[in-house]
């Protein structure tokens, strides 16, 4: 016997008296009002001399040719490049090791993989000043005393303190937090390889390099691209690890241009300068951004 | 080198409200106060909102006790946070049109929360209808005052000089040095014995320059006491006065091993950790924290205080004592009337008393009742003689200048740059406009 049919709509029709996007409205109402129009509202400071408090005029374009003469700001670029490239280089190496590693057989592989994430979950500020104790330049204490405790004295630095060596303590405080995070990425990835690609692969005479050269590594595509682009917007916003850690010192050896608008806001009263120093960072990440997603895009395609 | 920004002659001023109003945004003019009470702890319905900096959270906090016995009716809502962060959340308050009734405020220029800075936006109330203005001295006029108005309230002066393990002395041999070239004959011995004879945290930006302060007023000021004027006139330059002697004698402290090894990678706790338990003989500090290195120690006498000697005649031995971080009322304050009250009783003598102990100040004005931290005997004199001057930054034009100095001073340490170079920088930061 056949069901009756019911009067109400059936399940695949979409109704248009309720388009599916009135859905997000409240939520993207919300957003522009909190997020999107402070941001745009915020542009408009970066052509005054405001200073944060009281009255300004609009400068038209001062405050970008000023940038263009300030030493401390380009040198806070270079350094914001290097750091980058240094976190997003040894934070994605090191999470996909991680994350072969835990993606094995072995009977520890879930607390391993909860004891790398565990980094990622604390605040920044906590995880520079733990490591401002690892860094601690006295030879019996932190990383100097375990150096020396394992025969490897002449290696002791003085790590923050040092202004050739800040900015790669800097980075790999970073690496250490956020390389479980990378990991978490790398392991989804490899997670949905499917297993019977290895298993033709091993029938074919694929050794564990060429399996992970020729399948695993161009099924990655996607986790990689993901963990490209999230640790090359946070190196290049990098702030308070730096600001915690070292205040952007010695003398201005680990300054990023984060640190450096933040000074000017805050500590110099320029908020004018500062924002525009932040609108420059911020078409300069989302450049950086946009072209580091058509290739990797590009790549994810032809792989 | 130029930086920042500047008024256009001939163009006018605009508001902050006026331009988020003329852009559609009269929605986030009048929620942005709002937005910010969120984050500051509220204080409506009469309660005096006082937002201060940790160093003066015990005081503070006395006071309002104090006061409450004799003010039961008047509620008090008070936040404190170290002064980077406290600057930033009262500075976007006071853009706001939110800040506190009651707010920390530092004297002078030469900061982005200085007297000076906030008083020439109109944020601050002045007052000068209070009586205990009119016994501050005339030497601090340009701390408490601009444009011959009252802003600040603060109970005094600190000072920077030596703080010493007296212990460790002892067993060395030594006493405090009153002169420069016994200092270095106490440091040598100290460090023959094994002994760090300065500790010096100078990854903490702030400790960078009290060496500098100790040593500039025998260096500059003694010999040119209208130095300040002429930097501001334009006919000075640090790089070409007794700054460079003073940065020089920095340096040559470091040259000779008398402080700890790596002062870059040192912080401020661990300076004073080094004090205390007499891994180190001394360290050039604040008086302020007089209380810190107290508490680190086993015991509070083991610690005393002396000037830092930056001259060889001990009669004529000038030092910097500079006016402690007080209290603003703002001009827009929703309770002033009971801001300029609670301020009012902070200027009677025994509270000005009572603030300046809990800090190790000297109060501005003293009377019988006034009772000095032991540790700061040795220098009384010397303010009296009008051998002090304030702390250098406080007559700076910018907020730029200070941390330029820390960082010059930072790089000078390790190697980066020389005294020339050094003092070079602080020049650019000081003709940058303010």
């Amino acid at each position: 016997m056949k069901a009756p049919r019911t009067a109400g709509p059936r399940l695949g029709r979409r109704d248009p008296a309720v388009p599916p996007w009135m859905f997000v409205v409240p939520a993207l109402v919300v957003y522009a009002a909190v997020v999107l129009y402070p941001s745009v509202a915020g542009v408009v400071y970066a052509f005054t001399d405001w200073s944060g408090i009281g009255s300004f005029s609009f400068v038209g374009l001062a405050n970008f040719h000023t940038l263009l003469h300030d030493d401390r700001a380009l040198a806070s670029i270079t350094n914001t490049l290097l750091l980058t490239v240094a976190v997003v280089v040894a934070q994605n190496g090191l999470g996909l090791l991680l994350a072969l590693g835990v993606n094995a057989e072995i009977r520890s592989r879930n607390l391993l993989r909860v004891v790398f994430f565990a980094p990622a979950v604390v605040s920044p500020v906590m995880v520079a000043f733990l490591w401002k104790y690892v860094y601690n330049p006295d030879n019996g204490s932190g990383l100097n005393g375990v150096l020396g405790a394992v025969g490897l004295g002449g290696l002791r630095q003085d790590w923050l303190g040092n202004p050739s060596l800040t900015l790669w303590s800097v980075a790999a405080m970073v690496v250490w937090q956020y390389a479980g995070y990378s990991m978490v990425v790398f392991l989804a990835g490899l997670q949905g390889v499917p297993p019977e690609l290895h298993e033709a692969a091993r029938i074919d005479g694929a050794g564990t390099w060429q399996r992970f050269r020729y399948v695993t590594w161009p099924l990655l595509a996607p986790a990689l691209t993901v963990n490209l682009m999230l640790s090359t917007i946070g190196g290049l916003k990098l702030f308070d690890q730096v600001y915690a850690a070292t205040n952007g010192g010695p003398g201005t050896s680990s300054e990023t241009l984060s640190t450096v608008l933040y000074k000017e806001a805050f500590v110099y009263g320029k908020f004018g300068y500062s924002t525009a120093v932040a609108l420059v960072l911020a078409l300069f990440v989302a450049a950086v951004s946009l072209l580091q997603l058509r290739y990797l895009r590009a790549r994810e395609v032809a792989a | 080198m130029t930086t920042g920004s500047r008024s256009q002659p001939g163009r006018g001023t605009v508001s902050r409200r006026g331009v988020l109003r003329a852009g559609g945004g009269l929605v986030a003019a009048t929620a942005l106060p709002t937005g910010l009470a969120a984050c500051s702890g509220g204080g409506s319905g009469g309660t005096v909102r006082v937002v201060g900096v940790a160093d003066e959270q015990q005081p503070i906090t006395e006071m309002i006790a104090a006061y409450r016995r004799s003010h039961p009716g008047t509620a008090f809502s008070t936040s404190f946070a170290p002064t980077d962060q406290v600057q930033t959340v009262v500075r976007t308050q006071l853009a706001g049109g939110n800040a506190p009734d009651v707010h920390v405020l530092y004297p002078g220029s030469g900061s982005a929360m200085s007297m000076v800075e906030l008083a020439k936006a109109g944020l601050l109330a002045h007052l000068d209808d209070q009586a205990w203005t009119r016994t501050i001295p005339k030497g601090f006029d340009a701390a408490y005052r601009w444009k011959g108005r009252t802003y600040l309230y603060s109970a005094g002066s600190s000072v920077i000089g030596a703080i010493y393990n007296k212990k460790v002395f002892a067993d060395a041999g030594v006493k405090p040095p009153t002169t420069w070239s016994g200092l270095l004959d106490v440091c040598g011995t100290l460090k023959a014995r094994g002994v760090v004879p300065i500790a010096l945290g100078a990854q903490t930006p702030w400790v960078t320059q009290l060496i500098s302060y100790a040593l500039v007023p025998n260096a500059v000021y003694a010999k040119d006491p209208s130095f300040d004027d002429d930097m501001a006139a334009g006919r000075a330059t640090f790089a070409g006065s007794g700054w460079a002697d003073a940065l020089g004698k920095y340096q040559d402290l470091q040259k000779r091993g008398y402080f700890n090894d790596h002062p870059d990678g040192t912080t401020y706790e661990q300076q004073t950790s080094m004090v205390a338990t007499g891994k180190a003989a001394m360290a050039v500090q604040v008086s302020a924290v007089l209380a810190a290195f107290r508490q680190a120690a086993k015991s509070p006498d083991d610690l005393g205080m002396f000037p830092f000697p930056g001259g060889d005649d001990p009669a004529n031995l000038w030092i910097p004592a500079g006016v402690v971080v007080g209290l603003g009322v703002s001009a827009r304050a929703r309770n002033a009337a009971k801001g300029r009250q609670f301020i009012e009783f902070l200027g009677r003598q025994e509270n000005i008393n009572a603030w300046a102990t809990a800090v190790s100040a000297v109060p501005f004005t003293r009377d019988s009742t006034t009772r000095l931290d032991p540790a700061l005997s040795d220098f009384l004199p010397i303010i009296d003689a009008d051998r002090a001057v304030p702390f250098m930054d406080q007559r700076w034009p910018n907020a730029e200048v200070q941390p330029a100095h820390f960082a010059a001073v930072q790089d000078l340490l390790a190697g980066k740059t020389d005294v020339n170079g050094a003092l070079e920088q602080m020049d650019t930061a000081y003709g940058k406009s303010s």
